[in-house]
């Protein structure tokens, strides 16, 4: 099967098989917006970590800005949702500015510095009581609106919204890995000193792969504030986001475009319907264990595992 | 106002005595293994959970169940090693992955067994007061941990300094490859720097369920407090690290005094980025690039 082929079954499977199937029963469409929300998450901390070659602790600082300008720009500022949505997006990749100058920093010292803006803008959210309205929250954020006919305020009309974001985020996430600066990046993974000779300026490929990261993250972080109409500084900010887009795309293998998205609804979905049930208190500990598992045995993920398998099927059939 | 500020400059010291002993066991890993064990903070919780279960259901004083607490402490750092080992390659991002899971693992574990009601102490002495010099004011178990901080973080530094193994272990962080031509075990030393961490991590974590309160996610902040400070210390000063402690220690309850608890941790990440992205070799370290 070639990739158009593949991407074709995938579409019609996403926007029209699932839908179908699964759109009269609420419970299980919610769950797979929760996971593409998740997803969304992964798809751009995968784009910065596979093609930035940066490791974050903080997106839950890009997803919280996000939900919050969305939130403040419908709520006080009377914008309609989708732009307002846009604006959440640019919002957060302006936040992303402020965290740049820890872009010079390696590895660990890069996440936790994440970590650190993500904490600093959680309390800010927190102590800016007249415009976030504090610790209490925002309340009736604007649900999704009615566009043609399309209630996309209802479940299933969330569920389009965030499958699109996502889809929009691996076509970027694919395009860009494709282009020259997908080569450049390669090469400044390969070895940064060296690209750096050849005139790559690392620094601000990096930097525009923090922003878009940013920008994609922020979107889906708006999407959840209208999907779910609250917000509050401790849920918007929460190291939760981070931790299950990380296990998600590691899981599913960051380095390919189809991983977070699979990772994510693979793992948010055993641990909700599998292991939640049983143990009310602590499930996530097979998130750990999944996590570490993956990154002992297989650092590639769940699907190159996948294409691994089917590529030794496919030699030994020409064999 | 003076003797407000006298008592937060204490209590932020004392409360540096056993962030010293945390963030010294995250560095000696670092200058070993070039690894930042994000699980290092869920050690120190399991120890105080380990000591109020043994203050609970045997009856145990805090201190009496030091001897189990490292037990299984270390024994827990020791699997943490092992799982680390088993690392292949691009070392420094997947172990960062690797200890972040375990450090899920940990807190939910901790969430599953002992639930998330907030715990303390229940021996009376250590929550009395007592008052130094007319003015300030400390719990008795503060005092007791402190001291012992600072006797456990001298106790490291002359083993680092003076020993054999200590020698071994600085030779190890500074230079592996020679290290090992002059006949270190590299393995040894990061088994024993692993053992060290554990070591101090429960002392840590007895220190903070006597002291203070604990609580499953208590773990993740901890772990970055270690980060911060071994930030602000720079690495391979044992002595940096203890200053490194205080200062964040003073700085979060001077905070606390002088605007609200609120922005307690707001002052240590600020303090932390200041030092990171302005100090690359932090404040009391030899200079090492970071970028």
């Amino acid at each position: 099967m070639n990739n158009s082929v593949k991407i074709a079954v995938f579409l019609a499977l996403s926007y029209v098989a699932v839908p179908l199937a699964l759109g009269s029963n609420t419970y299980v469409i919610g769950l797979i917006v929760a996971a593409l929300t998740i997803a969304g998450i992964a798809v751009a901390w995968a784009l910065l970590g596979n093609l930035g070659g940066m490791v974050s602790f903080g997106h839950a600082a890009f997803f919280g800005v996000g939900a919050y300008v969305s939130a403040l720009l419908t709520l006080r500022g009377g914008w309609p949702v989708f732009p307002a949505m846009l604006m959440a997006g640019v919002g957060a990749a302006i936040a992303s500015v402020a965290t740049m100058p820890a872009l010079r920093l390696r590895g660990p010292y890069f996440a936790l510095a994440i970590l650190a803006y993500a904490e600093i803008f959680r309390i800010l959210a927190t102590e800016l009581k007249p415009v976030t309205g504090g610790a209490a929250g925002l309340l009736s954020i604007p649900r999704l609106p009615n566009v043609l006919g399309l209630d996309f305020g209802s479940k299933l009309g969330g569920y389009f919204v965030i499958l699109t974001i996502v889809v929009a985020a691996m076509a970027a996430y694919h395009l860009i890995r494709r282009s020259a600066y997908g080569l450049a990046l390669k090469a400044m993974h390969d070895s940064e000193d060296a690209t750096r000779v050849v005139g790559v300026n690392s620094i601000v490929l990096k930097a525009w792969m923090l922003m878009v990261s940013a920008f994609i993250t922020g979107m889906v972080g708006a999407f959840n504030a209208h999907y779910i109409n609250f917000l509050e500084p401790d849920y918007a900010f929460a190291g939760q986001w981070t931790m299950l887009a990380i296990v998600s795309a590691i899981f599913g293998g960051y380095r390919t475009v189809s991983g977070p998205l699979a990772g994510a609804l693979v793992v948010y979905l055993v641990d909700q319907l599998a292991f939640k049930p049983i143990l009310p208190q602590g499930h996530q500990i097979v998130l750990g264990v999944l996590l570490g598992a993956m990154i002992l045995f297989n650092p590639g993920g769940m699907m190159s595992m996948l294409t691994a398998k089917f590529l030794r099927k496919e030699a030994s059939h020409a064999a | 106002m003076i003797d407000l500020v006298a008592q937060s400059l204490f209590s932020g010291v004392l409360s540096g005595a056993y962030y010293a002993l945390i963030a010294l066991g995250l560095a000696l890993v670092f200058g070993t293994m070039r690894v930042i064990n994000l699980a290092h903070g869920e050690l120190v919780l399991l120890g105080a959970y380990i000591s109020y279960t043994a203050e609970e259901k045997l009856g145990l004083d805090p201190l009496a169940s030091l001897p189990l607490a490292l037990t299984l402490v270390v024994a827990t750092a020791m699997a943490v090693y092992y799982l680390i080992s088993l690392i292949k390659t691009d070392r420094e991002l997947n172990s960062l992955i690797l200890t972040f899971g375990i450090g899920v693992i940990l807190t939910n574990a901790v969430l599953m067994i002992w639930s998330a009601d907030i715990h303390s102490t229940t021996t009376p002495w250590y929550h009395d007061a007592t008052i130094l010099f007319d003015t300030l004011f400390a719990m008795q178990a503060e005092l007791v941990f402190a001291a012992l901080g600072i006797v456990l973080v001298g106790a490291v530094w002359w083993w680092l300094e003076k020993s054999w193994y200590g020698r071994a272990l600085r030779a190890v962080a500074s230079n592996r490859d020679a290290a090992k031509l002059m006949g270190v075990n590299p393995q040894l030393t990061e088994v024993l720097s692993f053992a060290v961490s554990g070591l101090l991590a429960t002392v840590a974590g007895v220190a903070i369920y006597t002291a203070k309160v604990i609580q499953p996610s208590l773990g993740h902040h901890l772990t970055v407090k270690a980060f911060i400070i071994t930030v602000l210390a720079g690495m391979g000063s044992v002595p940096g690290v203890l200053l490194g402690a205080v200062l964040l220690g003073v700085v979060e309850s001077l905070t606390v005094t002088l605007a609200s608890s609120a922005l307690q941790e707001l002052a240590g990440m600020v303090l932390f980025l200041v030092v990171l992205l302005l100090m690359p070799s932090g404040l009391f370290g030899r200079a090492k690039r970071r970028g």
